[in-house]
């Protein structure tokens, strides 16, 4: 596979177009201005995870003795109760907890952009194809375009007001709840596969 | 298994990096020299209590007649519990009302340090782990660069910043989530394999 395919692949299972409504509700507390600074910072963080996956996945998985269930699995978990919080979050709790510091790496970085399916992609490429310097051009030219993507997302805040994103964030939970569970639901045929194979 | 798994295992649950704000915080008012004082100290008491654990680890495990699988599924819940703590922090848990002043025992050396999900692992790989020497190295070394790192806690600061702080610290939790769901799935793996109609 050629440089661009592998980016056009890579910017596709980020999704970040897709994920963009809910990193916004996630964030809907912050100005425009702060939002695009979250949202840089995040896309680089989850740059430097897919970067580090790369190169150091591998033996970073096998040195703690993580098999490909417990990655899917833990991801989805984690998103999980973030749509959960997402779902029920109420307006008391979030003015409490609004001087507390921004989401930082968890969730945005990962798992919602670099999440577990993105990270064994990339092992499993850099594999097939032996040239993990082709694979990082791809993660780089990938990235371009998410960045892009995320910095313009916070004027979508603008399209849907105060109370829109209020409604959004309950639907965006909701959604992401699915996408969780469909990660746990991947995770745990993976991991019925290994229970097959072990018995 | 390898004595560098057993090392990065504990290490990360030591979580020296993740501790570091609070422990920062809790001794805001005390100088230097005493600092390193108080290290020293609530190290060793933690040192004393992981070796303590390694040793009694099995004859607890008699005395109470747990499983192997029990051991698996309980250190990877508590574990979770603790991890998820760092990454969705609350006003509830223990690291943000951390009583104020010179830290003896508690909050630093337990359960900063040797938490209750240090005491389940060392008491897993003590049962696991056929050599004893192996063990004992393995928690010296994990031990030591956690002292290090304690004991450095104003230039690493200094170094990574507040916010570099605050990263390393989310993607330790995350780490931490990875491990202990991993360490769940094989208590399940455990659990079917013993079960009469695997075989």
């Amino acid at each position: 596979m050629s440089v661009i395919q592998l980016a056009i692949i890579f910017f596709i299972v980020t999704n970040p177009i897709g994920n963009s409504p809910t990193i916004i509700a996630l964030i809907k507390n912050y100005t425009i201005k702060e939002q695009q600074r979250i949202l840089f910072r995040e896309a680089i963080f989850s740059m430097l995870l897919a970067i580090f996956f790369l190169f150091l996945g591998e033996t970073f998985l096998k040195c703690l003795k993580i098999e490909n269930y417990g990655l899917t699995t833990s991801g989805g978990i984690l998103l999980f109760l973030v749509a959960l919080k997402m779902i029920f979050s109420n307006e008391r709790e979030e003015r409490a907890s609004s001087s507390q510091v921004d989401p930082f790496i968890v969730p945005i970085a990962t798992p919602l952009l670099s999440g577990a399916g993105l990270l064994t992609m990339i092992m499993l490429y850099a594999k097939q194809e032996g040239s993990d310097l082709k694979i990082l051009f791809a993660i780089l030219l990938a990235w371009v375009g998410i960045t892009l993507v995320l910095v313009t997302a916070p004027y979508l805040q603008i399209f849907f007001g105060k109370r829109g994103l209020a409604a959004l964030e309950q639907l965006m939970g909701m959604l992401l709840a699915m996408i969780a569970m469909e990660m746990i639901v991947q995770g745990s045929s993976l991991f019925i596969s290994a229970l097959q194979l072990q018995s | 298994m390898a004595l560098l798994n057993i090392v990065l295992v504990l290490f990360l649950i030591m979580d020296p990096v993740g501790s570091l704000r609070s422990y920062l915080s809790m001794v805001d008012q005390i100088s230097s020299s005493r600092r390193s004082w108080i290290i020293l100290r609530e190290m060793f008491i933690a040192l004393a209590v992981m070796l303590g654990f390694n040793y009694l680890g099995e004859y607890i495990f008699g005395f109470l007649s747990l499983s192997e699988t029990t051991l698996h599924l309980s250190a990877g819940v508590i574990l979770f519990l603790i991890a998820i703590k760092i990454l969705f922090t609350a006003s509830d848990s223990p690291r943000s009302n951390l009583p104020p002043g010179e830290p003896f025992v508690f909050p630093l050396a337990i359960p900063l340090i040797t938490g209750p999900a240090l005491m389940a692992t060392i008491m897993l790989y003590a049962h696991l782990e056929p050599y004893q020497s192996i063990m004992i190295t393995a928690i010296f070394i994990a031990w030591f660069i956690s002292m290090l790192i304690f004991l450095f806690a104003e230039p690493i600061k200094k170094i990574l910043g507040k916010n570099g702080l605050l990263a390393a610290e989310r993607l330790i939790g995350m780490v931490l989530v990875l491990i202990a769901v991993q360490r769940f799935l094989e208590g399940i793996l455990l659990f079917w394999s013993t079960q009469p109609h695997a075989q």
